[in-house]
C-alpha cells in the first residue's frame, strides 16, 4: 500500500479496483481559513482523516477544531509557519499522513514544495512539481501556449532586465512596440502583486523597479515582464482536470471580470453571453495548453476576452482556485474529491468525464461573491479586526464556505477573504435575485467587509445585463457616496435608539441618554449608570 | 438651544475620511398638529420648549425633528441588536440595521457613548451625546477658535501593518498627493500620500516599524 502511494504516477492500474476505498488513510491540509475547512470536509466525506497545521494566530481556528490531528508550525508570520516547507512535510511524516493538499495561496504553486512532498514519498494533491515549475512561471507558460498555436496576450516572452541600467532603452523599445497602456507583471505573480499599470514610457523604469520589489517580497522572485493592457476585457478561466494517463478535460468556464486592483471580487459560471461554439472553442484552447504542459490533477487556464470576442491566453494556475465552487455547483461535481482520487493515481472518474461532456452546454447558473475584510469606501483597504457578529445566509441555493465564527479575529497577517457566498439557481436572473436576497440576510459587525459592494452589484442593472469588464468596478462603484447614505441611516437609527432608551429608562435623566443602551442595557448597570449621573451633574462643557 | 431630550449623533473620529455633518434628533413636541409649525416657532423663539414628548401615533409612525426639520421616523426593535428604521410613514422606506451595544467613547467626555451601527453592510461608528450638551460645547469651542487656527496636521495610520519605506524626512517640503511612505498590510503594499501641502515637521516611524490603527506616522506643518 505505502509503496504504491509513494509512486502514484507509475502505478495507476493498482488503484482501479479500489474505487470503493478511500484514496488515502490520512491527509495533511497545508493551509488555513475557509479553504482548509473545505478540504477537511472533503477528506471526511471520503472517509479519510485530516491533519491540520496552524500558526500561533490560528491556534483556536475553525480548521484546527475540525481536523482529526493538528500540528503547530510556528509564529503568526507566514514565513515562520504556513510557508515552512520542511516543517509541513515533517508534520505529515510524523502524523502518518500519506498525502498533502496545499489549498490555494501559501505553498500551493511552489514547485519546491511539491518536490519536497514527492521526495518524502508522499502524494502531492495537485499538479506534479515539473508542471508547477513550467506553468507557474508565467513567461514559460506564455512560450508554451505560443508553441501550440494558442494566442497569448501580446507582450514580452523573456524577463525584463531591470537591474541593468544600460538596457533600459531596450525595455522602452519593447514597450513602444507593445503599445501603451501596458502592464508590468511578475513572472511568479498572482493576485495582482508585483503588477503595475504604465501609461507612458517615462513611468516605465519606476514601475519596473517597484513591481519587481513587490514581487520579490511576495514570491521571492523579482522577474517582471510586459504585457499589453486589453481594455475593456473580460477575464474568463477554464477549470481543468487531468489524470496520470495524460487525459485532460475541461469542466467549464468561469467569468471573473469583476476585479479590483486585479483581485477578483465576484465570479460566475457559466460566463454570460458566450455561444456554445465560443464556449467549446475556449475549452479546447485551454485543454490544448494544459496537455502540452503535461498537466495532471486540477488547474485553471485563464484567458482575456477582448471586445471583438477573441480569447487571449493569460496564464495557468496550477492549483485549486478560490472560486472552484461555482464550477462545482453548475457541473454538479466535487472537484476537491476528484483531486484526492487523481492524486492517488486513479483515472478520471466517470462523473468527471460526464461533467466535461456537459460543459459546453451548461444548465443552471452559479455566482460567488468574496466577502473580504476590506473597506469598499476607502479603495478596498484591508480592515482586519474582531468579528462581533456573523450571521451567514442560508436557504435554497445558497452555499457559504467560511471558517469564520462570531468572536474570531481576522488576522492582519493573512489573506483578508473571510467567506465565499455561492448562489446556485436555474438561470442567471434567478441567481442574481437569490444573491440579493442572501446578501440582505447576511449580518457582519465588528469589521468592515465588502458586503455593501456586493449588495450594490446584486442590484445593478448593468451587472444584470451581463455588461462586465475588468474595469467595471472603477466605472460603477462610488464607495464614499454609498457609505455616506449608510451613515445617514445609521445616525438616525442610533439617535432614535438613544432617545427611546432614555424614555424607557424614565425619561427624566436627560444626560444619561447617550450612556444607556437599547432595551438590553439595564438602567442600574453600574459603570454606565454612574457615568450618566456624573454627566447630569457636570453640565458645563469642558 | 435644542430640546433637552434631543441627542446629537456624529461620526466617531478616526472612523472615516468623510466629512459628514452631525445629526441632531429631537422629539416632536405637544401639541403636534401640525408638528411643523409649532416646532419651527419654538426654535425660532430661541427658548427651550420643555414639553412632554408626543405620544406615539396610533397608526404606528412617529414625528421627530431632524436638524430642526420635521420628519417621520421610527426604530422598530426586532431583538437586542436587529432593528428596522422606518422613515416617511407607512408608505416610506424601511432599512434593516444592526445596533450593537454601546461602548465607552475613547478619550471623549463622559456622557458620550460610542455605538457601532451596521446599515446595508456598512459598519458605521458613531458618537451619541445629549444635543444640549453638545451645543454648549460647540459654542465654547468656537469661542476658542476665534483666536485663529492653522496648526500642524497629524497623519495617523488608518490600517495596521508594517512600514516598508519612508520617502520623506523632517524638513522636506511636500505637496498634496505626494507619496510619504509605503505600508505593507495583508501582503499588499499601500502608498500613503500627503493630505495637503506643507513641510514635514516630524517623522514618527521608520522602515520596519509595525503600526496599529491610529498610530502617529508623521506631522505636516
Amino acid at each position: 500500500m505505502a509503496t504504491s502511494r509513494s509512486e502514484p504516477a507509475t502505478a495507476p492500474s493498482l488503484r482501479k479496483d479500489e474505487s470503493g476505498t478511500p484514496p488515502f488513510r490520512r491527509v495533511l491540509v497545508a493551509n488555513r481559513g475557509e479553504i482548509a475547512v473545505r478540504l477537511i470536509r472533503a477528506c471526511h466525506e471520503l472517509g479519510m482523516e485530516a491533519v491540520a497545521v496552524y500558526s500561533d494566530a490560528d491556534a483556536g481556528a475553525a480548521h484546527v477544531r475540525l481536523a482529526d490531528v493538528a500540528v503547530r508550525l510556528g509564529p503568526a508570520a507566514p514565513s515562520e509557519s504556513y510557508l515552512r516547507i520542511e516543517a509541513i512535510v515533517g508534520a505529515a511524516l510524523d502524523t502518518g499522513a500519506e498525502a498533502i493538499h496545499p489549498g490555494y495561496g501559501f505553498l500551493a504553486e511552489r514547485a519546491a514544495f511539491a518536490r519536497a512532498v514527492e521526495d518524502a514519498g508522499l502524494a502531492f494533491v495537485g499538479p506534479p512539481s515539473e508542471s508547477i515549475d513550467a506553468l507557474g512561471d508565467k513567461l514559460h507558460a506564455r512560450r508554451t501556449a505560443h508553441a501550440v498555436g494558442v494566442d497569448a496576450v501580446p507582450g514580452t516572452l523573456e524577463p525584463a532586465p531591470i537591474d541593468r541600467a544600460d538596457q533600459v532603452a531596450g525595455i522602452v523599445a519593447d514597450a513602444e512596440r507593445i503599445g501603451f497602456p501596458l502592464l508590468v507583471k511578475a513572472a511568479a505573480g498572482g493576485g495582482g502583486r508585483g503588477m503595475r499599470r504604465v501609461t507612458t514610457a517615462a513611468e516605465l523604469p519606476a514601475a519596473l523597479v517597484s513591481g519587481s520589489r513587490e514581487a520579490a517580497s511576495a514570491f521571492g522572485d523579482g522577474s517582471v515582464y510586459l504585457e499589453r493592457e486589453i481594455s475593456p476585457a473580460r477575464h474568463i478561466e477554464v477549470q481543468l482536470l487531468g489524470d496520470v494517463e495524460g487525459r485532460v478535460v475541461a469542466l467549464g468556464e468561469r467569468d471573473c471580470s469583476l476585479q479590483r486592483r486585479h483581485q477578483k471580487l465576484i465570479e460566475e459560471a457559466p460566463a454570460p453571453g458566450l455561444t456554445a461554439e465560443a464556449r467549446a472553442r475556449l475549452h479546447e484552447l485551454a485543454v490544448r495548453v494544459a496537455s502540452a504542459s503535461g498537466l495532471r490533477n486540477a488547474a485553471t487556464a485563464e484567458f482575456l476576452r477582448a471586445p471583438d470576442g477573441a480569447f487571449y491566453f493569460l496564464e495557468v494556475n496550477t492549483r485549486l482556485q478560490v472560486e472552484h465552487g461555482v464550477t462545482e455547483l453548475v457541473a454538479g461535481f466535487d472537484i476537491v474529491r476528484e483531486q484526492f482520487l487523481l492524486a492517488a493515481g486513479r483515472p478520471l472518474s466517470a462523473a468527471a468525464i460526464a461533467a466535461a461532456g456537459r460543459a459546453a452546454s451548461p444548465t443552471g447558473h452559479a455566482i460567488e461573491v468574496r466577502l473580504s475584510a476590506e473597506d469598499p469606501a476607502r479603495d478596498f483597504a484591508p480592515a482586519p479586526g474582531r468579528v462581533l457578529r456573523w450571521t451567514m445566509p442560508s436557504g435554497p441555493g445558497v452555499r457559504v464556505d467560511t471558517a469564520l465564527e462570531a468572536g474570531d479575529r481576522v488576522p492582519a497577517e493573512y489573506d483578508n477573504l473571510i467567506a465565499k457566498v455561492m448562489i446556485h439557481a436555474g438561470d442567471r436572473d434567478a441567481a442574481i435575485d437569490r444573491l440579493r436576497r442572501a446578501l440582505d440576510e447576511t449580518e457582519i459587525a465588528g469589521i468592515q467587509t465588502t458586503l455593501p459592494f456586493h449588495r450594490f452589484v446584486a442590484r445593478d442593472p448593468s451587472f444584470r445585463a451581463g455588461d462586465l469588464s475588468t474595469g467595471w468596478v472603477g466605472e460603477h462603484w462610488d464607495g464614499p457616496g454609498e457609505y455616506r447614505r449608510a451613515v445617514e441611516v445609521a445616525q438616525l437609527a442610533a439617535g432614535l435608539a438613544a432617545m427611546d432608551a432614555a424614555v424607557a429608562a424614565g425619561g427624566a435623566m436627560v444626560a444619561s441618554v447617550a450612556a444607556t443602551g437599547t432595551a438590553t442595557a439595564t438602567p442600574t448597570d453600574g459603570r454606565w449608570h454612574r457615568s450618566g449621573l456624573e454627566a447630569a451633574h457636570d453640565r458645563w462643557p469642558r | 438651544m435644542p430640546d433637552p431630550r434631543g441627542v446629537r449623533v456624529t461620526l466617531a473620529p478616526g472612523s472615516a475620511t468623510l466629512d459628514v455633518p452631525p445629526l441632531v434628533l429631537e422629539p416632536a413636541q405637544i401639541p403636534v398638529a401640525p408638528a411643523a409649525r409649532v416646532t419651527a416657532r419654538g426654535l425660532l423663539g430661541g427658548t427651550a420648549p420643555i414639553r412632554p414628548a408626543a405620544p406615539p401615533d396610533p397608526d404606528g409612525h412617529r414625528h421627530v425633528l431632524l436638524n430642526g426639520e420635521p420628519a417621520e421616523a421610527e426604530l422598530i426593535l426586532l431583538d437586542g441588536v436587529r432593528a428596522i428604521l422606518a422613515r416617511g410613514g407607512p408608505a416610506g422606506t424601511r432599512d434593516r440595521v444592526l445596533i450593537l451595544p454601546p461602548a465607552p467613547a475613547l478619550g471623549a467626555a463622559r456622557g458620550v457613548a460610542r455605538r457601532e451601527v451596521v446599515a446595508g453592510g456598512w459598519r458605521v461608528e458613531l458618537e451619541v451625546e445629549p444635543a444640549a450638551r453638545a451645543a454648549l460645547r460647540e459654542r465654547a469651542r468656537r469661542g476658542r477658535e476665534e483666536v485663529g487656527h492653522s496648526g500642524p496636521t497629524e497623519v495617523h495610520a488608518i490600517i495596521p501593518g508594517v512600514v516598508i519605506s519612508v520617502s520623506v524626512a523632517a524638513g522636506d517640503a511636500v505637496t498634496a498627493g505626494q507619496q510619504l511612505l509605503v505600508v505593507e498590510a495583508m501582503k499588499m503594499q499601500n502608498e500613503l500620500r500627503a493630505p495637503r501641502d506643507g513641510t514635514i515637521g516630524r517623522v514618527a516611524v521608520g522602515s520596519g516599524t509595525t503600526i496599529e490603527v491610529g498610530d502617529l506616522l508623521l506631522v505636516i506643518s
